[in-house]
C-alpha cells in the first residue's frame, strides 16, 4: 500500500507542474500590480493641454469619479479605444485625459511645440471621437512616474476622495470595462 | 597582421564611444557606484527583461534620470528603490521580497535536496543491514551453480 502511494507521487507533481505551467500560458505579463493601487492621487499641478493658463491639481479633480487615461497621438492603440472611451463618456463616464508626451526630453535640448501639438491633438479627436473632459499636459512625464505608468494608453480610475481604485494597461474595451471596472464601479454607488 | 590591428584599433575606439555616452556628473565615488548598481538592478516596466540601465525605452529614461536625481539629493539606496517600488511596485526591483509566497521560492529547493538525501540515506541503511545466510542457503547457492556450470557445459 504504501510503496503505491509512494509510486503516485511522480504522477503527482507532474500533474501539479503541469497545471501550474498551463494557467502561465495565459497569464498576461503586462498585468503589473503597480503600487499606487489603493493609494491617492499623487500631488501635482500641471497644465491644461489647450490653454497654459489653466492649471489643473490634484485637488480640483476630487468630488467626481473619473477615469484617468494616459495617451498621446503618436500611440495607434490611443487612438483605437478613443470610439470606445467616447462610448463611455455617452454613457456619463467622466473621462480626464493626461497627455503623455512621447519623447520630449530638455536634456537634449527638445523644442516643444504646442501649438503644433494642440492641431494634431483637435486633429485625432475630431476624426476619431473626443470623449475627454479636458486634457492634462504632463510634458517631464512626473505624473505618469509618479502613478506608475510605463506606457500609453493606461487608464486608472479614481473615487471621489482621489483614491486610485483600478489600474489598467492596455486599450479599453467592453471586455475589459466588465471585467475591472464595472465591478469597481459597481462598489461605490450605493 | 595589420588587419588584425585595425580590428583591435576598432574595438578599442568602440569602447570609448559608449563610455562617453555613459558620463554622468557625480560628487563621489560612491554615489557614481550607487547609480550603476541601482540602474542595473531597477527593472524596466515597459521592456521586461532588461534592466533600466539597458533599456532605450522612455519610461527607463525617465526612470534613470528620476534614479540620478534622487542620489544627488542624497537619497540611499533603499529610499530609491523604495521609491520606485511604491510607483511601480515589486516588479520593478529585480529582488522580490521576503513573502509568505515567496518563502517557497527559498524554501521548496532545500527540502527537495533534504528529502532527496533523506530517502538514499534510508535506502542506504535498508541494504547494509546484514542479511541472514544459513548453511541452507548456501549448500542451495551451490546446487544452482553446479547446475547453470552443467547447462553452460552442454
Amino acid at each position: 500500500m504504501n510503496k503505491k502511494v509512494l509510486g503516485l507521487v511522480p504522477l503527482a507533481i507532474f500533474i501539479l507542474l503541469s497545471v501550474f505551467l498551463y494557467q502561465g500560458l495565459f497569464g498576461n505579463p503586462r498585468e503589473i500590480q503597480t503600487g499606487r493601487l489603493g493609494h491617492n492621487m499623487p500631488a501635482f499641478s500641471l497644465p491644461d493641454l489647450m490653454d497654459e493658463k489653466k492649471t489643473w491639481t490634484d485637488k480640483e479633480l476630487q468630488g467626481e469619479v473619473y477615469l484617468l487615461n494616459v495617451w498621446g497621438t503618436w500611440c495607434p492603440t490611443c487612438l483605437a479605444e478613443l470610439g470606445y472611451l467616447t462610448e463611455l463618456k455617452e454613457k456619463g463616464v467622466k473621462i480626464v485625459g493626461l497627455y503623455y508626451d512621447q519623447a520630449y526630453d530638455p536634456d537634449f535640448g527638445d523644442k516643444f511645440d504646442v501649438v503644433a501639438l494642440r492641431e494634431e491633438v483637435n486633429n485625432m479627436l475630431s476624426r476619431a471621437g473626443n470623449p475627454y473632459a479636458f486634457n492634462i499636459l504632463d510634458l517631464n512625464r512626473s505624473l505618469a512616474l509618479d502613478l506608475g505608468v510605463s506606457g500609453a494608453p493606461e487608464t486608472f480610475l479614481v473615487n471621489k476622495e482621489g483614491k486610485i481604485l483600478v489600474h489598467h494597461t492596455g486599450d479599453m474595451n467592453t471586455r475589459v470595462w466588465r471585467a475591472k471596472f464595472a465591478p469597481a464601479i459597481q462598489e461605490l454607488t450605493p | 597582421m595589420k588587419k588584425f590591428i585595425f580590428c583591435l584599433g576598432l574595438f578599442v575606439s568602440a569602447a570609448n564611444t559608449y563610455a562617453i555616452e555613459d558620463k554622468y556628473h557625480f560628487d563621489s565615488a560612491e554615489r557614481e557606484q550607487m547609480f550603476k548598481e541601482l540602474t542595473h538592478e531597477l527593472r524596466c516596466p515597459k521592456c521586461q527583461n532588461q534592466n533600466i540601465a539597458d533599456s532605450d525605452a522612455v519610461v527607463a529614461k525617465d526612470l534613470r534620470d528620476k534614479v540620478l536625481t534622487l542620489v544627488h539629493e542624497g537619497k540611499s539606496k533603499d529610499e530609491v528603490i523604495d521609491y520606485m517600488i511604491d510607483r511601480y511596485g515589486y516588479f520593478v526591483h529585480y529582488q522580490p521580497p521576503v513573502t509568505p509566497l515567496t518563502i517557497l521560492l527559498w524554501v521548496l529547493p532545500g527540502l527537495i535536496v533534504a528529502l532527496g538525501f533523506g530517502f538514499i540515506v534510508v535506502r542506504q541503511r535498508k541494504s547494509a543491514q546484514v542479511q541472514p545466510w544459513t548453511d541452507a542457503d548456501e549448500s542451495k547457492l551451490a546446487e544452482l551453480i553446479a547446475k547453470y556450470e552443467q547447462r553452460e557445459q552442454q
